[in-house]
């Protein structure tokens, strides 16, 4: 990969996420509508106990973890675990993940303003590619499964022996760092593979996989710090988030924490789209370096098409 | 024993002699106060106690096998006023075996950060082995030991043996008997035993029964049981590794190297009825003073790696909760107490009392707004009132160490560390110990009394929620009706009372009943003895117009409109106690009424140029047995932020989990 295309990857993919910023409010709609929806059932149930009952005070003037344990242990509680439901929900979500990607993907990638019928074709069309792609990852995860379970056991090992709680507490530190890189490479991989699967209208699954394999293999400083910058930035914003969420704000802010903790899910949703955007845009920029230019006269261009019609 | 200046000297010795790394010197304790003022020398008066038994044992400790081979001398005397020619003795450390009846009830319903259905592990299996007893005067007698189980038949538990002498000891005469052991210690696991080269050392050597309520009171080692035992005496002689750094609830009498490379100290300890001690290589010793109405005490706080930053917190709970039982209890009898912080991986051996010596608990980790390190030192240092001096029988009557300890701890959590962030302390959440001990109780309200045998109740759980959690909140609530000075003043008295005696459930109500000058029955009845749930609600609060029959839109005046208003206060619970409820209307004004609950409900009518703003039953809630405070009050006024508040958490945990399940997918 050419250097001089490097810098401008970044903030590019920024101005992408900018300029097709409908996806983003898009993405962080459904996901607070099923969010709500899932905790539905719970608001509800908890209401009516706590609406007109002066206990309730101990969850506006600060917050009373036993005023929410009083609730739990009730004989007829209000508060039964949304667990199941949330978790049904999330399903939902990560659905309408894969099923937007390919959407997403195309309008980073050609970035030209998609119709809506356009958008949702690409969707449409890309989409058991990817759940097919879901499938490799499920294959991926269980090398990264035993690794955290040969981790875990060594932790309890050094945890056992030592006597000092130090040493494993590092290990148990490093260990979950490394694992946590291996993921962001794993996503990274994967990522890489979708936007092949997207900007040259890959059918196989596996041969997406393998370029993006020899491409991350042999551009790999670069396309893992494009998506790690992004990621750290993601991680400090929602880490002085949560941090004025729990420190700063008055227990009284309710609506204040309500728009927090939104903002903090927007710039969340808006950093993954960006690491998207970055991607697609490294990808066309390695591709347009990488493609020789034809010995022969070229051709006059063709009148631009809308890319659904292209991707066909 | 007098807390001598050959003691502190002998200590400074110690220095010289403790071996490892560090120059530390071994924690000597348990000895009266010699300084001690005018005020507290009723209990100075030496002895304390009636001293039924004289223990003398010398012990070696082999850290290669984890085990313990020792020899033991016990003088008992017979103050029974009767013939006494059965003695039973617990042997503690066999219950560490599967079939024994306190890994069943384990097995059964778990206890103490040990699973329900949890496997056995041969690392836990632990024994202890009389290989030889003889008694003064009639010979060997090994031969005579019998196992017996007088709580279960379980003919599998040998955690109880009983011997009978050829002849009876008389009334008022000594016997000696003179035993051989040997334990195999069990890795951590209910309070005792090694975790890689750190030892707790507790209920590991043959302890005689206690002769109480005209019989012998010896009973087996439960899951959820605790101990009994006499006062009395312990020379302990400990011969351990050079390398060890020992303590001890005893007073270092003397320590020398031996050509063994091990070196033999000896502790000695009065008045008290348990010896129990520590050893470990790793230990830092951080010491500290502090000076109460009895004189000086020496705080001694043996640090485990990687926890050193917990040391001052340690420190500071101990020296809190010294002041606090100083000033509302009674004098600290004793010059020194210790306090054991296990190493990472022993937390079962954390949280425990024995005499002048405690066990605590906490991580490397351990953030500043949990308050478990200063919680755990605070609680099990008041055992030294409520287990060490008011010895009660803690199979038979937990709730009378646990339970008042549980009320003490509350009530100076809350002084110490504020009323309502007591355990539980950040900007952005709280608990507080009383509130907590609460949700323990309402968790488990009605299956136990809280004067059942400890093992007996239906599950872990429900101890856990009778005997701390409920004890501690009936104590609470019983200071609406007494007071909150009163209470104080009876638990002042019970232990003036009671110290260095064993009294009953009825010794401690009786205490309440005479320094209140009132007759508790009817509270003591249901909250004691029996299991009925508290719990009253607000069944209706709502005003009509009084000329209900008018059109409003026919009225001269709004001001001139009379409300009837209607409030319902609903008995849920068959649990009766006189409550207050306090009436608010819309233009301010109050209505404060007393209701003695014995009737279902009870309805209040008002005739008012106002309507109804609020009702609240127990406006202070200082009724804290009721189960439930959310339905207390009704508020007419409907304020949804609570529910905002926690529907946001939820909604932000939801869509987080969503962009988690959308990243790997």
């Amino acid at each position: 990969m050419p250097s001089a295309v490097r810098p401008k990857t970044f903030i590019s993919g920024a101005g992408l996420v900018w300029r097709w910023q409908r996806i983003l409010w898009w993405i962080f709609i459904v996901n607070l509508v099923l969010a709500h929806f899932a905790i539905r059932g719970l608001v509800d149930r908890v209401s009516p106990a706590l609406a007109h009952s002066s206990a309730s005070e101990r969850l506006v003037n600060g917050y009373d973890l036993t005023a929410v344990m009083e609730l739990a242990v009730q004989p007829d509680s209000p508060l039964e675990t949304p667990g199941p439901v949330v978790f049904h929900y999330s399903v939902v979500f990560a659905v309408f993940m894969i099923f937007s990607t390919g959407g997403t993907l195309a309008t980073y990638v050609f970035d030209t303003k998609p119709s809506t019928t356009a958008f949702f074709e690409a969707c449409g069309h890309h989409f058991w590619r990817f759940v097919r792609l879901l499938g490799y990852m499920a294959l991926a995860f269980i090398p990264m499964g035993i690794l955290i379970a040969i981790c875990s056991a060594i932790h309890h090992s050094i945890d056992d022996k030592s006597n000092s709680p130090y040493p494993a507490a590092y290990f148990s530190g490093a260990s979950s760092l490394l694992i946590l890189l291996l993921l962001m490479v794993l996503r990274l991989w994967f990522d890489m593979a979708q936007v092949i699967a997207v900007a040259d209208d890959e059918t196989r699954m596996h041969r997406a996989l393998r370029r993006a394999a020899s491409l991350l293999k042999h551009n790999f400083g670069s396309l893992f710090w494009l998506y790690l910058r992004i990621s750290l930035l993601a991680w400090i914003f929602c880490g002085l988030g949560l941090y004025l969420w729990m420190y700063q704000l008055s227990p009284w802010s309710i609506t204040t924490a309500f728009l927090l903790t939104q903002l903090m899910l927007i710039f969340w949703i808006a950093t993954r789209l960006w690491q998207r955007a970055s991607e697609a845009l490294w990808y066309r920029q390695y591709q347009a370096v990488m493609v020789p230019e034809p010995a022969y006269p070229r051709s006059p261009a063709p009148a631009p098409v809308p890319y659904s019609t292209a991707m066909n | 024993m007098l807390p001598s200046l050959s003691t502190v000297l002998l200590a400074a010795t110690l220095l010289l002699f403790a071996g490892g790394p560090r120059t530390v010197s071994e924690p000597p304790s348990a000895a009266p106060n010699a300084q001690a003022p005018e005020a507290a020398s009723s209990i100075l008066n030496s002895p304390f106690s009636t001293r039924v038994v004289a223990y003398a044992i010398d012990a070696k400790l082999n850290t290669t096998s984890h085990s313990i081979d020792a020899t033991e001398t016990l003088v008992y005397k017979n103050l029974t006023g009767q013939p006494q020619q059965a003695f039973p003795f617990h042997l503690y450390m066999n219950a560490f075996q599967p079939q024994s009846t306190l890994m069943t009830e384990v097995r059964m319903s778990g206890a103490r950060g040990v699973g329900a259905d949890s496997g056995w592990n041969e690392k836990n299996h632990g024994s202890i082995t009389v290989t030889k007893l003889e008694v003064e005067g009639a010979g060997d007698l090994t031969d005579k030991m019998q196992f017996i189980q007088p709580d279960d038949h379980n003919t599998n538990d040998r955690t109880v043996f009983q011997v009978t002498l050829p002849k009876p000891v008389a009334p008022g005469a000594s016997v000696e008997f003179h035993m051989t052991f040997h334990d195999q210690l069990p890795e951590v696991l209910y309070r005792t035993g090694y975790k890689r080269d750190f030892y707790m050392i507790g209920q590991w050597f043959p302890k005689v029964g206690v002769w109480w309520k005209n019989a012998w009171n010896c009973h087996q080692f439960h899951a959820d049981s605790e101990f009994f035992a006499d006062f009395g005496t312990f020379d302990v002689n400990l011969t351990v590794p050079q390398t060890e750094i020992l303590g001890a609830g005893g007073d270092l009498i003397s320590s020398a190297n031996n050509s063994d490379g091990t070196k033999s100290a000896k502790f000695h300890s009065e008045d008290v009825h348990d010896f129990s001690w520590t050893a470990s290589p790793d230990y830092t010793i951080v010491e500290d003073t502090w000076t109460g109405s009895a004189g000086p005490v020496k705080l001694h706080v043996l640090m485990s790696p990687g926890h050193m930053k917990s040391a001052p917190r340690y420190a500071q709970a101990l020296k809190g909760t010294l002041a606090w039982y100083d000033k509302n209890i009674g004098p600290y009898p004793y010059d020194r107490v210790t306090v054991v912080d296990p190493p990472h991986g022993a937390f079962n051996a954390g949280g425990m009392e024995y005499p002048t010596l405690i066990t605590a608990g906490t991580t490397w980790y351990m953030p500043t707004g949990v308050l478990a390190p200063e919680d755990v030192v605070n609680h099990e240092f008041g055992h030294q009132y409520w287990y060490g001096m008011v010895a009660t029988n803690e199979f038979e009557d937990a709730w009378l160490d646990e339970g008042i300890n549980s009320y003490v701890e509350a009530k100076s959590m809350a002084a110490l560390y504020g009323e309502n962030a007591s355990i539980i302390n950040f900007p952005f959440a709280t608990a507080s110990e009383a509130q907590l001990l609460r949700i323990e109780y309402i968790s488990m309200p009605d299956t136990d009394p809280i004067t059942r045998f400890s093992w007996n109740f239906i599950s872990d759980n429900a101890y856990g929620g009778v005997t701390y959690g409920k004890t501690g909140t009936v104590l609470l609530t019983l200071e609406k009706v007494v007071g909150e000075d009163t209470m104080l003043a009876a638990l002042h008295e019970y232990f003036l009372r009671y110290r260095f005696k064993h009294p009953t459930g009825e010794d401690f109500l009786k205490t309440i009943e005479d320094v209140s000058h009132q007759d508790l029955k009817w509270y003591f009845d249901q909250a004691v003895y029996g299991t009925n749930i508290l719990d009253y609600d607000i069944w209706e609060a709502h005003s009509d117009r009084l000329k209900w029959w008018e059109k409003e839109i026919s009225r001269k005046k709004t001001t001139d409109e009379i409300y009837r208003t209607y409030v319902i206060v609903h008995r849920k619970g068959d649990f009766i106690f006189p409550v207050d409820v306090v009436v608010k209307f819309e233009d301010g004004t109050t209505a404060a009424e007393h209701w003695d609950g014995r009737d279902r409900w009870v309805r209040y009518t008002y005739d008012r140029k106002t309507k109804v703003a609020s009702a609240q039953i127990d406006p202070g809630n200082k009724v804290r047995l009721d189960r439930n405070f959310f339905n207390n009050s009704y508020i007419v006024q409907e304020d949804n932020r609570a529910t905002h508040k926690l529907e946001n958490m939820w909604v932000f945990a939801s869509e987080w989990i969503s962009q988690f399940l959308a990243w790997v997918s």
